[in-house]
């Protein structure tokens, strides 16, 4: 195994709450760091096979990577991405997601199960984690369905799935609409400590609804899907969380009222937690009028006061994970009509510096803040340890460069969607390097 | 678009009504009479000297001739290379023209491209026992074989030179310019 | 510049100018970015175009050596027919697409499929399509000019721009938009002909009563400028000057979205007695095809009071207008 050495590093390890130019104020010494590292002060991190050895250790190297004094912390985790393989590898596939979430600064990613095939059997996990593991990009912790053929009838084997390697179970991409089965699932996954991801979204509502209900969608003459379809759907996820004792994690909250929603059941101490997307972060239903199929997600894009209404949710931490559902899929399918074109944004390679400059460099929220929502955030979601850089905690880190303004060149992506939203937009905080289990997955062209 | 700056005047208001009085008696004389006679003028300065020329007509015949109103726009032969779009206006040709004497009437001849508009869109309109042309000024330059049967004057002009003319009520006097290309 | 003829005779002389406060516009997507200049100055084009629809010989040379295309994903004879009757009326070359969505179904990407048409190398096209926003989504991929002949629920700019011109004709003693106002009743959710109604009247400076049960009336159309939203006939045509039924698609009883046809037409089938709250002059109108006695009476339709034989008629002339407007002096 190698030993590296990522030289001049400005570390931060948010387990300690190191503060030092993240926006939270002063900054006390590190406590693995002999040289009381600070702001203008960097340090040497050394991983060997495969975990964090320490600090500024010195000794014979075999790789050195120049941070360049640019931010070192625990690479981001994804709960929630769309890496289509198997049977829609037009799309995307393992080697093209991970490399991508690797090239976003993510370390681990839960890929969704509304695959080709869907996952639901055990060998299917068992093949996807082998193959991700051989491919050596980041890390992949698969997801399988809740029910089969995301049917919404027949559950699926949970126990096996789980033991196969299945951290989590959900039908994302399609509600499930029988709120019975709900029940089922969560008191199976209760029993199994699974946590249940949900795509809450009352189907009879939501109709044939292609993006946000209200006046854009009223002016422009698209179908709307109302707030409501995916608040009263949150409000039975959830209320079936506190029946059942199960850990429901409400993907893509998208609204003002939903994330209410979520919010109450978290302070009566319902087993929920809530994620929002980088899109629905940034973006307005005003997108939908340029007519452009880029902007066509589910759950759509909100209004102006839901997008600050979540910002502000960012704000306060109330907000437990950003999870991106990066959902790429071909030019061709979304040069389709607004109806016809398939649902879903590919945005994990923008995730990150689209938060920073949007959200952090704005004030919104802190660059603190902004990290706990892609380290801790979703791996308490999980129940999984917290990202860290202690001494013997996997090496997966992240360079950020949160300097350099530069535009987003779809064309460059490694996802198979090399096409965004964000397209020429200038945006800083861009991932430098990626390094997972200890080896370099991902430098930025031109870096170094 | 080029500047403009006047060089001489060719008619003055006086000048302008003799040539209109010459053209209507040459009209009557021509068609041997009024009977059957229509003046049409082609838009925008064609629609004036077409009145006027009835209006004398009626003076000297005791008969007016029926008036009509032409725009050759849509009969343009540049329509699909030209950078600028021109301003439709409406035809107005109240009466059959079949069988009529019909003198075309506009104010200046250039290149003859406006003429053959105007025969198309007037033969468009019916088929007129003869047609005829009159106008104010021939500044030469044919494209087309084109020549009018009444002319007020012939003026040699370069190509690099612009004949204004100004008839009221369309402007706020009579008069004819030659007009220079800086 | 005051000499227009001079600038005809002469190649070399004076450009000939559009009027300067009109835009020369690529596309007709809707009428947003129409100014009321622009509309009126097309309405003018139009005039001259139904003079020429008046003449035995139905056809000038101005759109010769233009294609035009027509491609209409979804099936509409009318519309066709009229642009085409407008194209061929200028002399325009008519390329006719019958695309009716079956090699979309199997895969193909619009943007494939306009590819393939646009190989034809027309000017301008024609689009007609199910879903809202397909005329704007070929605008971005071709050279040639669109114009929107309906997308989905969105607009049909030609349509309300042939509906205010019949006004502008018929209205005894018509001066103007402004101070006018125009009940549009029925299906409005579902209608791009109510959307781009909409747009236009209230752009021209009259004021829109929006009329229908809820389930068809959504309350955002309250927050547009200039619209008003009524669940009754009487305060919708009160003073009304025009009154315009949509059509009732039988569907919509299938959807929920009526509990049935019997009690649609109890509330909102216009009838001779509904005109007692409008102008005394008040136009009755209707964009076609008309379910008799559905939406409106069949003897109200036939009255002397209905101009839906004017605005069929006004049809080719405001399309006319349009080709030749986006078309000459595009180069």
């Amino acid at each position: 195994m190698s030993r590296i050495v990522i030289r001049n590093a400005r570390l931060y390890d948010p387990e300690y709450d190191l503060k030092y130019d993240v926006g939270e104020g002063s900054s006390p010494p590190h406590p693995n760091d002999p040289t009381n590292n600070t702001a203008t002060n960097t340090a040497d991190l050394y991983l060997n096979d495969g975990i964090i050895e320490g600090v500024n250790l010195g000794g014979d190297v075999d790789e050195s990577f120049d941070a360049g004094g640019n931010l070192v912390t625990p690479a981001f985790v994804d709960l929630h991405a769309h890496l289509r393989e198997p049977g829609q590898e037009v799309k995307e596939n393992l080697a093209s997601g991970l490399a991508a979430a690797a090239a976003g600064g993510y370390g681990t990613v839960v890929s969704m199960a509304n695959t080709t095939p869907v996952i639901t059997e055990p060998e299917q996990i068992a093949e996807l984690i082998a193959k991700a593991e051989r491919l050596g990009q980041a890390r992949l912790r698969p997801a399988a369905a809740l029910s089969h053929g995301l049917k919404g009838e027949r559950l699926t084997d949970f126990a096996a799935l789980q033991d196969a390697g299945a951290v989590m179970i959900t039908d994302d991409g399609i509600p499930v609409r029988d709120a019975h089965l709900m029940r089922r699932a969560c008191e199976y996954a209760a029993e199994l400590g699974l946590v249940i991801q949900t795509h809450s979204e009352e189907p009879s509502l939501r109709q044939d609804g292609v993006m946000n209900e209200g006046t854009v969608s009223q002016r422009i003459g698209l179908p709307g899907n109302p707030v409501a379809a995916e608040a009263v759907m949150i409000y039975r996820d959830c209320e079936i969380a506190h029946l059942t004792g199960a850990r429901v994690h409400i993907a893509h909250v998208s609204s003002a009222r939903g994330w209410a929603v979520v919010e109450r059941f978290k302070e009566q101490g319902a087993p929920v937690s809530g994620e929002v997307t980088p899109h629905h972060l940034t973006l307005t239903d005003e997108a939908m009028a340029a007519f452009d199929p880029v902007y066509k997600v589910a759950p759509p894009l909100r209004s102006a006061a839901d997008v600050a209404f979540l910002r502000d949710a960012l704000a306060r931490g109330v907000v437990d994970s950003i999870g991106t559902d990066h959902a790429p899929h071909t030019r061709a399918e979304k040069d389709r009509d607004m109806l016809d074109a398939p649902f879903g944004i590919g945005n994990i390679e923008v995730a990150f510096p689209l938060l920073y400059s949007e959200l952090v460099t704005t004030d919104v929220v802190t660059l603190a803040e902004l990290l706990r929502r892609l380290q801790r955030g979703p791996t308490d979601v999980m129940d999984w340890s917290r990202p860290n850089l202690d001494p013997g905690s996997p090496a997966d880190v992240v360079v950020l460069d949160l300097g350099t303004s530069r535009p987003v060149r779809p064309e460059t992506f490694k996802s198979k969607a090399t096409f965004s939203p964000w397209a020429q937009q200038t945006l800083r905080g861009w991932p430098v390097a990626t390094f997972v289990r200890g080896r370099k997955v991902y430098e930025r062209e031109g870096s170094s | 678009m080029p500047t403009l700056t006047p060089k001489a005047q060719l008619l003055d208001d006086r000048d302008l009504e003799r040539a209109l009085t010459r053209i209507a008696h040459e009209i009557i004389e021509r068609n041997k009479g009024a009977d059957k006679l229509a003046l049409i003028g082609i838009h925008t300065r064609g629609v004036p000297i077409a009145e006027r020329l009835a209006g004398l007509i009626a003076r000297f015949e005791g008969v007016t001739p029926k008036l009509g109103k032409l725009d050759i726009t849509l009969y343009r032969d540049d329509l699909s290379e030209i950078a600028l779009q021109p301003l439709v206006r409406r035809t107005e040709v109240p009466f059959d023209i079949s069988g009529h004497a019909i003198v075309l009437c506009d104010d200046v001849l250039y290149t003859g491209r406006t003429a053959r508009a105007a025969l198309d869109a007037l033969i468009d309109l019916g088929r007129p026992a003869v047609i005829q042309f009159a106008v104010l000024v021939d500044r030469g330059h044919r494209e087309l074989p084109i020549r009018a049967d009444y002319v007020g004057k012939n003026v040699p002009t370069s190509r690099h030179e612009v004949v204004k003319v100004r008839l009221e009520p369309i402007d706020s006097s009579d008069a004819v310019e030659l007009w220079e290309q800086a | 510049m005051n000499d227009v003829r001079n600038a005809v005779d002469a190649a070399s002389a004076l450009p000939e100018t559009t009027q300067p406060e009109t835009t020369q516009h690529r596309h007709l997507l809707d009428l947003h970015d129409w100014s009321v200049d622009d509309v009126t100055r097309l309405f003018q084009t139009a005039d001259v175009m139904a003079e020429v629809m008046q003449r035995t010989i139905k056809k000038v040379p101005a759109l010769q050596g233009f294609t035009v295309g027509t491609l209409f994903f979804e099936n509409s004879t009318r519309t066709k027919l009229s642009f085409e009757r407008a194209a061929r009326a200028q002399s325009a070359d008519v390329l006719s697409f019958a695309a009716g969505g079956s090699s979309l179904s199997k895969g193909e990407s619009l943007r494939d499929t306009l590819k393939t048409i646009d190989a034809m190398q027309a000017d301008l096209y024609v689009v007609r399509h199910h879903a809202a926003g397909v005329p704007y989504q070929l605008a971005r991929w071709t050279d040639a000019a669109v114009v929107n002949a309906g997308d989905g629920r969105r607009a049909h700019p030609t349509q309300a721009l042939l509906d205010a011109y019949t006004f502008r004709q018929y209205f005894p003693g018509f001066d103007g938009f402004a101070g006018k106002k125009l009940a549009i009743v029925g299906d409005v959710r579902h209608s791009r002909v109510a959307r781009s109604n909409i747009e236009l009247w209230t752009k021209l400076g009259a004021e829109v009563a929006l009329c229908g049960p809820a389930t068809l009336l959504p309350r955002e159309f309250e927050q547009f400028s200039g619209v008003t939203r009524h669940f009754r006939l009487e305060p919708a045509l009160e003073g009304a000057h025009a009154v315009m039924a949509l059509r009732l698609q039988q569907e919509r009883m299938q959807t929920g979205l009526l509990p049935s046809l019997a009690e649609y037409q109890a509330r909102y089938q216009l009838t001779a007695a509904h005109l007692a709250y409008a102008h005394p002059d008040a136009l009755v109108m209707h964009p076609g095809p008309l379910n008799r006695d559905v939406e409106m009476s069949g003897a109200l339709a036939d009255s002397d009071r209905s101009v839906i034989d004017r605005q069929v008629a006004a049809g080719v002339p405001i399309r006319m207008a349009v080709l030749y407007t986006l078309l000459v002096g595009k180069r």
